[in-house]
């Protein structure tokens, strides 16, 4: 009898649907996929919904080379429109806030992590909807290097910002995702929500958890279109990876990936991805998405000091060669998906 | 012709009594399905078995798809017509109007929580198995 009502219960619960509302959309131009544990479906589709709106508002504003619609330039178009004349223009708080705390992380990345090469991006051919390989023309790149644009370049008094360097070209492209997250889940935090596990185009952030265990993550192979390894997302924790494999075109048989060392202006050959994963803060989401990028541009040699510039101790580097480079404290979380995995520790 | 004497009673038909009427055959065959129920359990009972394909239009489910059958899905995306080819067991996108090819290229996708996405088409294509191995990935 005792049996008998175990195997009832079991039935029972097996079907009671899980309270889980997942949504995916095309915002931002990528792919936004959020998950809401425990609310009504109702409510968590409004949340959503809310939540998606602001993104797609961010998305217009901070675009850095599409107008919102026709004649209409985006907030941050003009902006550039403005340094390029030597202009000084009014902009609204957020997006003061939102250039001064980037100017503090390039600062921090020794210029690594520089969104003032807009230039150079654009000569690249990054600056589109869809890349194609374009013609690589040598002089014009060392120009825009010579012309040295950034972030301390600009000057900002109150809501007043004006640039000292006409060369400086603002690309937000590996900052607003981040701020993005940010913006998110502090919203759904305000609004109540335990648990939610949210997804802009790659860079993820956990609230609470799904149901009674951790959000589980899977990290993208680089080469191969499965996970490589999965971890478990606590509450309040960010990751991001920065990779050659979203954004990239082949020339010659050789791959140019949207990553480019603003030293050289040249788009970094030698590493396939970084992962970094980030302690909870109410800057997760931004630095999930900032901190990859100087990792993946420093030389192998430099990258545990490039890590270290934004105290990031929990890491992956998969180098040109497809060699797995792990730090200690990320590779105890790790779980490979292929059990025979060659990996080695990050000293 | 000989007749066995079961035991009337057959509480007393212990295990030993069964071990003597056994035939090394007979050992054989209960071997064969062991190894046979423990195969079809690993391939079928792991979260790495994809059942279905869930393809993706835009923010809404456009529909899923066993992947136990030969097919081929017509989807009209953002750019145009994109054919996702289904077969035995795997997914992929055979053509895409988009320029890029990043999707095509992903080619087959074979074990549950895989994905392709197609972002200029606004397509994307996830296997569906018994137990998703992750809730969402870091791209």
């Amino acid at each position: 009898m005792r049996y008998l009502a175990i195997l009832f219960l079991l039935l029972v619960s097996s079907c009671m649907k899980e309270p889980l509302y997942h949504s995916q959309s095309y915002v931002f131009g990528t792919l936004v996929d959020i998950s809401i544990y425990g609310e009504t479906e109702e409510r968590a589709q409004l949340l959503v919904n809310q939540v998606l709106q602001d993104f797609q508002n961010l998305h217009n504003r901070l675009h850095a080379w599409k107008p919102i619609s026709s004649g209409k330039p985006s907030e941050l178009y003009q902006l550039n429109a403005a340094f390029e004349q030597g202009k000084s223009s009014q902009i609204s708080p957020d997006l003061a806030a939102m250039l001064a705390d980037a100017t503090q992380l390039s600062q921090q990345s020794a210029g690594l992590f520089n969104p003032a090469i807009g230039n150079l991006i654009s000569t690249w051919g990054f600056q589109r909807d869809e890349f194609s390989a374009v013609n690589i023309d040598a002089e014009q790149i060392s120009a825009l290097v010579k012309d040295h644009p950034q972030m301390t370049d600009i000057v900002l008094k109150g809501n007043r910002i004006y640039s000292t360097n006409p060369a400086v070209k603002l690309d937000l492209g590996g900052y607003a995702k981040g701020y993005a997250l940010d913006l998110a889940a502090h919203y759904l935090r305000q609004q109540h929500v335990k648990n939610a596990l949210i997804n802009i185009g790659g860079n993820i952030i956990a609230i609470g958890q799904h149901g009674n265990q951790p959000w589980r993550v899977g990290i993208q192979h680089p080469r191969q279109p499965n996970a490589i390894a999965t971890l478990d997302l606590p509450d309040g924790w960010a990751i991001g990876t920065s990779g050659d494999y979203q954004r990239y075109f082949m020339y010659g048989g050789k791959r140019y990936c949207h990553i480019i060392d603003p030293r050289t202006g040249y788009p970094v050959s030698h590493t396939q991805a970084v992962t970094v994963l980030v302690p909870p803060s109410d800057h997760a989401g931004v630095l999930s998405d900032v901190a990859s990028k100087p990792i993946f541009i420093q030389t192998p040699d430099n990258r545990s000091k490039a890590a270290q510039a934004f105290a990031i101790q929990h890491f992956m580097v998969i180098d040109a060669k497809s060699t797995i480079l792990v730090s200690k404290q990320l590779a105890q979380q790790l779980h490979w998906v292929d059990a025979g995995v060659k990996f080695s520790i990050i000293p | 012709m000989q007749v066995l004497n079961f035991p009337s009673s057959p509480k007393s038909l212990n295990a030993k009594l069964v071990a003597q009427y056994l035939l090394l055959g007979d050992w054989l065959v209960i071997l064969a399905s062991l190894v046979c129920v423990w195969y079809l359990f690993h391939e079928l009972w792991s979260n790495e078995h994809a059942t279905s394909v869930q393809i993706r239009l835009g923010n809404k489910i456009y529909a899923s798809y066993s992947l136990n059958q030969q097919r081929e899905v017509h989807v009209h995306g953002q750019l145009g017509e994109a054919v996702i080819s289904i077969s035995q067991g795997k997914a992929r996108f055979a053509k895409s109007p988009c320029t890029s090819q990043y999707c095509v290229h992903q080619g087959w996708l074979t074990r549950a929580g895989q994905v392709a996405i197609c972002l200029p088409n606004q397509i994307s294509l996830e296997l569906l198995g018994e137990a998703k191995t992750y809730d969402t990935l870091n791209y």
